[in-house]
């Protein structure tokens, strides 16, 4: 079943560029990493997602629901925004119990785990919190319900790497006890560390969306070459070559084909060094993301300069 | 329910401070009347002096301001003018404090409608307000008795009283409308400050013909003629007919709009 189903948004604004016609199915169980710049259009799939702003065209529903229509469906919705801001002046304690008022079930005993799991005092005035203790109480009021789909929209910011431990450890036992994981992210570790499958947006469209694993095997090769003399950056010109950088003697690149291709071509330099590695996810990444002038210089693109830029 | 509730809770500061001021504006005025009362002839003339606008300005009526009543209907045009800015703020407020404090990102994606959500919010500051009249007419009944030698009509008393709570539920319901129409509102007061004296002023400067019907629809300030409830004992009809649109009409718009609104993120 899929817990979430986007298809064909679009939303412009009026001044901005929202998203197009994204398309998304993420199915029960899944941890799905959502992956962009910032700007990108992330924020504005999620909040159409959850119902806080309408599309232009296109739908997007949580358990077969759409939000707007049907807002009893987020009685299963835990969400985590990327800052949280609360009624200042309350209790951490009295603003979970009107949070837990929503749901009609008592969630006292679960908001006394979360929180000594989070190392969350119950007892401070929301006013008080820094902004890293905010973020747990929005962690514990996201899932202080166990609700079934968990949106997290950039979690991680404003927690210690410890907390974010903790956290990723409650998401993860979450996921094993069948909630279904949806999350937003410009960092790529943490998406590599957890998602089973990612989606890629860039420049409010979606790029690519691909299961981590073909991700990381899939003929994914980092290069990088010393030769005895110059490289003939000619010799690189080859479909699935990528990050492209040349330097005095030495050349890397990122590439994705038939190894065996790119075996030949190298066969024909006078090496000094090579090294072949799997590239983390942020390199393969790059190449859907970066922008042509920050990129690295792709050879068919390349045409003269002698002088590439680095990254 | 539980959002009511809390929304009562929140405003319940703000709501005695209202009160408390609506009091002691009206205690202060109050308690100069028997003195007045008292060189009643003389005062008339002082009064009679100010040039004719000042004194449709200030609410002064001529031939009443030695009665308890005419006095009261006077110095009641300014309590009625801070109970008109209490009711806007909360119309404005009520709704636009979700984006200001930068919380709608919890309130609204908890498992129930915005109408839901409208609905407890403005049933809460509609109860404030009641309880401000409540409060209000009673301790200022009160205080008329204790203080007052002259015979009054508890009537006409309560009757003129109660139309700042019929403003008040006109300046709640065109505050909300306004305030859906903003993506933000940073500051309340100075935007309801704002529509409040302008139609305040609009009011007392614009409309000069009491029988002109169609130049008093322009100010709620003019809906409720004192001088004409002390002369009549009633309300006039058009007027609450009026004002009852007004409120039922800027509240379906806020609906409306509100359900159809993007509630944009932080940034």
């Amino acid at each position: 079943m899929n817990v979430i189903e986007i298809k064909n948004l679009t939303k412009n604004y009026m001044k901005s560029r929202g998203v197009v016609d994204v398309n998304l199915n993420i199915e029960e169980g899944e941890v799905f990493g959502f992956i962009g710049p910032n700007g990108a259009g992330k924020s504005t799939t999620i909040r159409t997602l959850l119902g806080l702003i309408y599309p232009t065209s296109g739908t997007a529903t949580i358990f077969g629901k759409n939000c707007i229509e049907h807002p009893e469906v987020r009685k299963e919705l835990g969400y985590l925004p990327s800052e949280v801001f609360y009624y200042d002046n309350m209790r951490v304690m009295d603003l979970l119990k009107y949070s837990a008022s929503f749901y009609k079930k008592d969630c006292t005993k679960r908001i006394h785990e979360l929180a000594e799991v989070m190392d969350l005092d119950l007892k401070k005035k929301i006013d008080d919190l820094s902004f890293g203790n905010k973020k747990k109480v929005g962690i514990v009021q996201g899932l202080l319900h166990e609700p079934k789909l968990i949106i997290l929209d950039e979690p991680t910011s404003g927690l210690d790497p410890l907390m974010q431990q903790k956290f990723f450890d409650l998401i993860a036992m979450e996921n094993k006890k069948g909630a279904t994981i949806f999350f937003s992210s410009h960092i790529l570790s943490e998406v590599q560390k957890m998602c089973s499958r990612v989606a890629f947006i860039k420049e409010g469209k979606i790029i690519k969306t691909e299961k981590m694993s073909t991700l990381q095997e899939n003929s994914y090769k980092r290069f990088m070459l010393e030769g005895k003399t110059g490289i003939d950056k000619d010799k690189f010109n080859i479909n699935g070559v990528s990050n492209f950088v040349i330097k005095d003697n030495t050349a890397s690149f990122i590439f994705k084909g038939n190894i065996n291709t790119i075996m030949k071509s190298i066969s024909d330099i006078e090496l000094r060094n090579i090294s072949i590695e799997e590239p983390d996810l942020e390199e393969i990444f790059m190449h859907y993301y970066a922008k042509e002038e920050n990129s690295s210089l792709n050879p068919k693109e390349d045409n003269s300069s002698s002088n590439p830029k680095e990254d | 329910m539980n959002i009511f509730l809390y929304e009562l809770k929140s405003l319940r500061k703000s709501m005695l401070l209202w009160t408390v001021s609506l009091l002691a504006l009206a205690a202060l005025y109050l308690s100069i009347f028997p003195s007045m009362a008292k060189d009643a002839e003389e005062f008339k003339q002082l009064l009679g002096s100010y040039p004719e606008a000042i004194r449709a300005m200030l609410g002064i009526n001529l031939d009443y301001i030695t009665s308890l009543l005419g006095f009261y209907s006077m110095i009641f045009t300014f309590i009625i003018l801070c109970g008109a800015i209490q009711a806007m703020n909360l119309g404005v407020s009520i709704l636009s404090k979700e984006s200001r404090e930068r919380t709608a990102d919890f309130l609204l994606v908890k498992p129930v409608s915005r109408s839901f959500i409208v609905n407890a919010k403005l049933l809460a500051a509609i109860v404030t307000i009641v309880i401000t009249n409540i409060l209000f007419i009673g301790l200022s009944t009160l205080f008329v008795t204790l203080e007052n030698t002259q015979n009054f009509d508890l009537k006409l008393f309560i009757m003129i009283n109660l139309t700042m709570f019929f403003v008040q539920l006109i300046f709640i319901a065109i505050g909300m409308l306004v305030s859906v129409f903003f993506k933000k509102i940073k500051n309340v007061l100075p935007l309801s400050l704002g529509f409040v004296f302008g139609f305040y002023l609009i009011g007392t400067l614009l409309v000069t013909d009491h029988d002109n019907k169609m130049e008093r629809m322009i100010s709620p300030f003019k809906y409720f003629d004192i001088t004409y409830i002390i002369n009549n004992g009633s309300y006039e009809t058009l007027y609450l007919l009026v004002s009852a649109v007004i409120v039922v009409a800027a509240i379906a718009i806020s609906y409306v709009i509100y359900n159809r609104k993007d509630i944009h993120g932080v940034s």
